[in-house]
């Protein structure tokens, strides 16, 4: 059985890039627009391996689908990955704090999306 | 006597009219200062978000023609060489040492291809990068759009909380972008990046 993997994005294309990169690497990709629409999504889901998200995002952001995610028993082990244009410092000090496991600045390569997942997912 | 009077009395009142219309007209001065200044330093800023999109789009758009140059130049020569090997095969001349070194030539091109592909893929992010620019610089411009109807609305003395500046609100609230994205200029490594989440 392959490993799940959710991708929560707002930009069509970041979602687009991600699971292509991810789905030629055998794994199950499950994409959500937003924070809220990915919580509706994993309602649906048995068992989601990771989750890769954006910081910005309508509704409700990166920080706050972590947090409601570390709130859940369910998914309070499960690897997050977070995907920002965001530089600072500050942003993946705030995203380690709400349970983050890792962060990439975009753009980044494949490659170096794959190695990280690969990290959590062996 | 009594005229003189009567008249230092109304000019004294036009002078305190004049007087306190001079003070509205300060006031009101005032008030426009702040919004005009900062349309000032924000239009610089919109107009520098729009240069880079012009410049990374167009940096983005050499990057993958260079690849796909590369890609179609590869392509026509996998091509060739297997055109080449099948006459061989078929004339019976083909030397079995010979076709393996073509073989490996052509698989080496295909891989190039195939990395090329996801170089194009990687670069193809350059859409949401601009997309954020591009959110960031229209909000600069709405920004200014209603500091310029808070002007107009002292000018005319009118309520500035109409029903356009109320939709023009609650559009930009829907942005959601990131004002540093940038698709060339990264200031961290990953490694960077781990070491803050190997301290958890």
């Amino acid at each position: 059985m392959t490993q799940t993997i959710l991708v929560v994005d707002d930009s069509p294309t970041i979602v687009k890039f991600v699971s292509l990169s991810l789905k030629t690497r055998g794994y199950t990709v499950v994409t959500a627009c937003d924070g809220m629409d990915a919580i509706e999504k994993m309602q649906g889901i048995d068992d989601v391996s990771l989750v890769i998200t954006d910081l910005n995002m309508p509704n409700l952001d990166g920080y706050g689908l972590i947090h409601t995610l570390r709130q859940n028993e369910k998914h309070q082990e499960t690897p997050i990955i977070i995907l920002s244009s965001e530089e600072d410092e500050a942003d993946m000090e705030r995203g380690m704090q709400v349970g983050a496991s890792s962060y990439l600045v975009k753009p980044f390569k494949s490659s170096l999306l794959l190695e990280e997942v690969t990290k959590f997912l062996k | 006597m009594a005229v003189n009077e009567k008249l230092y009395s109304k000019m004294q009142q036009e002078i305190f009219a004049l007087a306190s219309s001079v003070g509205e007209v300060v006031e009101k001065f005032k008030q426009l200062h702040h919004p005009l200044s900062e349309s000032h330093e924000r239009v610089p800023k919109a107009t520098e978000q729009l240069d880079k999109i012009s410049e990374q789009t167009e940096a983005a758009a050499h990057q993958m023609l260079d690849m796909v140059e590369g890609i179609t130049q590869r392509e026509s020569d996998i091509v060739a060489g297997l055109t080449e090997l099948k006459t061989k095969l078929s004339a019976g001349t083909q030397d079995n040492a010979e076709a393996e070194s073509t073989i490996d030539g052509l698989i080496e091109k295909a891989d190039k291809n195939c990395n090329d592909a996801y170089t194009i893929m990687d670069v193809l992010q350059f859409q949401d990068i601009t997309s954020q620019q591009m959110n960031h610089a229209a909000a600069l411009l709405e920004d200014i759009e209603g500091r310029l109807d808070g002007i107009i609305s002292i000018i005319h003395g009118k309520d500035s909380s109409n029903k356009e500046k109320k939709k023009s609100t609650s559009k930009r609230a829907e942005r959601a972008y990131d004002p540093h994205a940038d698709m060339y200029e990264k200031k961290t490594d990953q490694e960077m990046i781990d070491s803050i989440f190997s301290k958890k």
